[in-house]
């Protein structure tokens, strides 16, 4: 199986790339305010966030704008991944039904595109960080390993829904609201490290992949402070495997897909 | 014709559609009794083979499983029993609107289709002037696909497989594309494409005087199976004696 990947990622990641970059160009071509959007979205969002924590709930955190805008850049991208593949197969039918293609260069195509997105708003996050004048230390290198992780886990996780998502018919309901919960759960405007008390703060903490990850890239850019290794291997490890789940399974059904639309 | 190689195999293949209804969370919760499943065989054990450079037609009527089998051989369906041996050649389904992209433009949908075809970035790029000059859509060729009428639809996804050449070649009803002017460029364009005697075509189509024309040999496919396979001279008749 591994040697069929690698083959097919060879033949089709050129496909993806070239359809991710045409997706954003058309997006950018059909308004011209639509890369605005890109930018406006997550700035937007955060000043709704920044105002109900510093105003409603009196947060103390420190350049609390930032935070909340580190947040809100790595669970947009989970998010609208894992919540676009679920009706991956079916908006793409005039593609899979016509020609074989490996399912997941489907959504490794829209991993690239959210991908880029995402990159400037870690580029708005470095224009944040000059504003607040925040100290920045070597260890902000470990956000690449971060990156790393999140890459791998939304693969493995979109992977595998997309799967489902072909037999069943209402898991699109059913992803909203369990991201809804994760979205609360991931502390992506409150410091769970703060807020909450054992066990439900190393539960909330070590067990969910999402708030992990914002937490330890919080840590290495705005705080410096190391990152929480261990975990973070350990969540590098279970991404892997959810890879490789994702893409066998995959692989062992994707024929049957375009019978059952 | 001298070489006399095997360009495609076909062993007692058999496809089958499990008309299962969707799974639904909603309804599970509802209903207690299993869905009963219903398994609609569509190619009930077909067994053939295409020589190099053959041209196959493929008749039948309505629901015979003439598409489903083109599809099994363009391999967008795993057979459920039996084989399809490609013999490592290339494929391409030619069928009206092959998968566009809505909200991009002609020529990007083209560099696309042709990389979904197999082939490379540069490789269509370098035959990207054919295409667009064969597809006469004009200015609309930087438009996005969404704009585009059913016609230039499909005239866009002929020129494409027409003109990006694969080994073998599976054409789904494609001769009706377009205007009368467009539709009979295609068909001389097919006639060129088929007349290369190393291309292996197989075309399903209704119209018993184009399979006439250009096939060397014609199947015909009742009920997902061979009635009869032969020249065309052979089963034509016969095929519509049987339907009238």
């Amino acid at each position: 199986m591994m040697t069929r990947f690698i083959n097919d990622m060879k033949k089709y990641f050129s496909y993806a790339k070239y359809s991710a970059k045409s997706d954003l160009k058309s997006e950018v071509a059909s308004s011209y305010l639509n890369w605005l959007w890109w930018v406006l979205d997550p700035l937007l969002f955060m000043m709704v966030y920044t105002f109900i924590a510093v105003i409603v709930f009196r947060s103390k955190i420190e350049y609390f704008p930032v935070f909340v805008f580190i947040g809100l850049t790595l669970w947009n991208f989970f998010n609208k991944n894992v919540q676009g593949s679920v009706k991956m197969v079916r908006q793409n039918s005039s593609i899979v039904s016509k020609v074989y293609i490996p399912k997941y260069i489907l959504i490794l195509q829209k991993m690239l595109e959210n991908g880029f997105k995402m990159l400037i708003s870690f580029g708005l996050v470095g224009i944040m960080m000059v504003l607040y004048r925040v100290p920045v230390t070597w260890r902000i290198i470990y956000v690449l390993p971060i990156l790393v992780v999140l890459v791998l886990l939304t693969f493995g996780l979109s992977c595998i829904v997309l799967h489902f998502g072909v037999f069943v018919d209402d898991l699109h309901n059913v992803m909203m609201v369990i991201l809804r919960m994760l979205f609360y759960l991931s502390g992506i405007f409150y410091s769970i490290g703060d807020r909450l008390e054992e066990p439900f703060r190393s539960l909330l903490l070590y067990c969910n992949p999402m708030s992990m990850l914002i937490e330890c890239t919080r840590n290495c850019m705005l705080y410096c402070t190391l990152p929480y290794r261990k975990m973070l291997a350990v969540w590098g490890l279970i991404s892997f495997i959810l890879c490789t789940i994702g893409i066998r399974l995959i692989y062992s059904y994707e024929n049957s897909y375009v019978k059952v639309m | 014709m001298e070489d006399n190689k095997i360009a495609l195999d076909v062993k007692d293949l058999r496809i089958r559609y499990k008309c299962l209804n969707m799974f639904s969370i909603r309804r599970s919760f509802f209903t207690f009794k299993k869905a009963n499943e219903i398994v609609f065989e569509a190619v009930r054990g077909v067994s053939f083979s295409v020589k190099k450079g053959e041209i196959l037609g493929i008749v039948g009527k309505n629901g015979s499983g003439k598409s489903t089998m083109l599809r099994a051989l363009a391999g967008i369906f795993s057979a459920d029993e039996g084989s399809i041996d490609l013999h490592g050649n290339s494929v391409s389904l030619l069928s009206i609107g092959v998968g566009f992209q809505r909200e991009l433009t002609g020529r990007e949908n083209i560099v696309l289709s042709g990389m979904l075809l197999g082939f490379s970035e540069e490789q269509v790029r370098a035959k990207m002037d054919e295409i667009i000059a064969f597809a006469e859509l004009g200015e609309f060729i930087d438009m996005p696909v969404r704009t585009y009428s059913s016609g230039m639809h499909s005239k866009l996804a002929f020129s494409i497989t027409a003109i990006l050449e694969s080994d073998i070649m599976l054409i789904d009803e494609v001769l009706s594309v377009g205007d009368s002017k467009f539709k009979k460029k295609s068909y001389n364009k097919m006639k060129e494409l088929i007349s290369d005697n190393n291309r292996t075509v197989v075309i399903v189509s209704h119209v018993s005087e184009t399979l006439q024309e250009l096939c060397t040999r014609v199947m015909w496919l009742h009920d997902g199976e061979i009635r009869m396979i032969g020249t065309p001279e052979q089963v034509l008749p016969l095929y519509e004696d049987f339907m009238s």
